[in-house]
């Protein structure tokens, strides 16, 4: 059976009857649909509540207390799906991680912190990254409906709390640091909790008594923050500090394919950032601005809007979904279609599925590849970080040599240093990003 | 097979759920959810049966949908954002999965069992998953060159310029403090009692290790208010 006719009757029932439209008809019948789906719609904004506005109400009627956004925090205001403005804070950060990046992409986090020590800024005044937090175990959640709303909520609470108390071990005021969102999943599980939490005083009655337990209040009061802000975000703000300030390598020959997660910009939809510089403003901005910005050649292509194809359970336990899915209509597309020379992402699940999968595919004669990363691990890249030390790209199973060498940087000489430092590791002679000391609640 | 009354208490508690009209506002069948959907693609799924279903009310195809199809459904949203009537099926798939879970649903304790290692990890570390879970041994489909440096798991980790991420068993080191208010989290929200009804034995193992934690963590309390003496 060919795979249109699986695609085509797989999900649709037993009623289904295949068209036999040609090619054009098809394409005609089915134009409308693609028409939606494929363009920035804005029709739904009137009809939509803006939830940050009942959160002033709640804090007025003395329910919670919302973390601000305030001028020490160096806001950059940018504009969403349906042009509402959003702050993003630039400084004194709170690093609240992601399981899946720190777990196996480590990369990630390690290049978002030494851009900002790149930009000056001091670790335990200007940023924190600390022990005193879990994962949002949202990815539990939707993997196996272990978990529910109350519980989500009250680790979304209990690490916010934490964020907005983090700044008195280190001799600062409370909401001295703000929580930078690193997953994807995190910042839309975290947003739809918010959501719930301001529309439901039962909700917030429950978590109260949970939060109270833990002493996790504030005056009795559960903290709010008033954005929730993510990483890629605080990258697409810096974009043309990163490209003005920073740039050292030329990456204007690089063809990029941008894949933005799902939970970024499908989940609480009307947060994600927009520009209309970006893509036409139809495609959600982070990401590809900060690829822009730095000059490389950003390629379309017709899958953008296609989940990985993660699933959360999946990528554990049904394993051929994955694979075929990020195979069939990313990996694939990227690399025919788009001939790309990088697919950058932004989140943990997105960019595990699209690296991990394409050596399977050769047992399908699916040969091709493609280097995938995060989108700030390419612009440390470009950047001048270490591709080994600073952007770990070690831990990637794609070829990402395969685009560090098109950059002009010696894959090989970069893989001997590294190999070298392991030998000083081993010795105890560890470079860090931050004194190790902060992480723990030390200065 | 269940009876109807049976049925009924299900689809009950799926529309209790208080998301439930959030979620569910109307339905066109004009099936934009089931063409952008990625499971629709490759499994006997679609998210606008799943609507539909529920929308006209179908109590005993509502309980056959909850067998398997709901599992299928990847949880990338992509549904919600594109329904002109602004429902959400993967959140309607997410208050089944609940509900299939609260009812102790053989189907869903079968679709589980494969996922224990890592509720086993989250529940007892707040991390989903850790470096060792992710060795060639468990995932020989990732390839031989899963890793482009060959060495010992616990230096290349001490090479990750970040203290908090120098670790094997955990993705980030979380403090004991933390692990300890996050299962008093999971304890009065009665993720524990999903937990049981779902794997008896995997709760045990995880009560055990709660316990032994905690115990630490008492120990270490006690040896701060001595140091305080």
């Amino acid at each position: 059976m060919s795979t249109e006719q699986i695609q085509g009757i797989a999900g649709h029932g037993s009623f289904f009857q295949p068209t036999h439209l040609g090619a054009e008809e098809a394409a005609k019948a089915t134009d409308w649909v693609r028409k939606h789906v494929d363009r920035r719609t804005m029709d739904l904004g009137e009809r939509m509540d803006d939830i940050r506005e009942h959160m002033w109400e709640l804090e007025k009627e003395g329910e919670i207390i919302v973390h601000r956004i305030t001028d020490a925090h160096k806001p950059v205001e940018v504009q969403t799906l349906f042009g509402w403005t959003k702050k993003i804070p630039t400084i004194q950060l709170w690093h609240h991680k992601s399981c899946g990046q720190c777990g196996n992409i480590p990369g990630y986090p390690t290049s978002l912190l030494w851009f900002m020590n790149q930009f000056g800024y001091e670790p335990g005044r200007d940023y924190l990254d600390e022990t005193d937090q879990t994962s949002c175990t949202a990815w539990n959640y939707h993997g196996s409906g272990i978990g529910n709303v109350e519980s989500l909520a009250a680790v979304f609470l209990r690490n916010f709390h934490q964020a907005y108390v983090s700044g008195k071990q280190h001799g600062h005021g409370l909401g001295h640091f703000f929580p930078l969102v690193h997953c994807g999943t995190s910042f839309g599980n975290y947003k739809e909790i918010r959501k719930y939490l301001v529309e439901s005083a039962e909700l917030r009655e429950r978590v109260k008594k949970i939060l109270g337990k833990l002493g996790r209040l504030v005056d009795g009061k559960i903290v709010i923050p008033e954005e929730v802000v993510h990483y890629s975000e605080w990258v697409h703000v810096m974009r043309n500090r990163i490209a003005s300030e920073l740039q050292k390598v030329d990456v204007s020959n690089i063809r990029v394919t941008m894949h933005a997660a799902c939970h970024y910009y499908k989940m609480v939809h009307e947060d994600a950032i927009y520009d209309p510089t970006v893509l036409g403003g139809n495609r959600t901005a982070i990401g590809t601005s900060v690829a822009q910005a730095l000059g490389a050649q950003v390629i379309d292509y017709s899958t953008w809007y296609d989940c990985c194809g993660f699933g959360f359970r999946h990528i554990i336990s049904e394993r051929e979904f994955t694979r075929s899915f990020t195979m069939n209509r990313k990996i694939r597309v990227v690399r025919e279609e788009a001939n790309a020379d990088v697919l950058i992402g932004n989140d943990t699940g997105c960019i595990t599925t699209m690296d991990k999968n394409q050596w399977i595919g050769k047992a399908h004669e699916q040969n091709f590849s493609v280097p995938v990363m995060a989108d700030v691990q390419f612009a440390a890249l470009a950047c001048g970080a270490d591709p080994f030390k600073i952007v770990q790209l070690q831990w990637h199973a794609s070829p990402c040599e395969e685009l560090v060498e098109k950059m002009g940087i010696s894959w090989t000489d970069a893989k001997k240093n590294f190999e070298a430092y392991l030998k000083e590791v081993e010795a105890g002679r560890i470079e860090y990003l931050y004194n190790p000391e902060l992480a723990l609640g030390g200065h | 097979m269940a009876t109807y009354a049976e049925m009924r208490e299900i689809y009950d508690d799926i529309r209790g759920d208080f998301r439930y009209d959030h979620e569910l506002n109307g339905c066109l069948n004009c099936g934009i959810c089931t063409a952008t959907c990625p499971s629709a693609q490759f499994y006997d799924y679609s998210p606008r049966e799943i609507v539909q279903l529920l929308w006209t009310e179908n109590v005993e195809q509502v309980y056959d949908a909850m067998q398997e199809k709901i599992w299928a459904c990847a949880q990338c949203m992509t549904c919600a954002a594109r329904c002109p009537f602004k429902n959400s099926p993967g959140g309607l798939v997410m208050i089944m999965r609940e509900v299939a879970i609260k009812h102790g649903m053989q189907s869903a304790k079968d679709v589980l069992r494969p996922f224990g290692r890592v509720m086993l990890k989250l529940i007892t570390t707040g991390n989903q998953l850790s470096p060792d879970m992710i060795q060639p041994d468990h995932f020989p489909d990732w390839g031989p060159n899963i890793q482009k440096v060959e060495g010992n798991l616990k230096t290349l980790r001490k090479a990750i310029p970040m203290r908090t991420l120098q670790t094997t068993d955990t993705a980030w080191e979380v403090s004991l403090k933390t692990s300890v208010e996050m299962y008093t989290i999971w304890e009065m929200t009665g993720v524990l009692n999903s937990l049981e009804t779902m794997d008896e034995n995997l709760f045990d193992v995880i009560e055990d290790f709660i316990d032994e934690k905690r115990e630490e963590y008492d120990e270490w309390l006690e040896e701060q208010e001595g140091k305080g003496d």
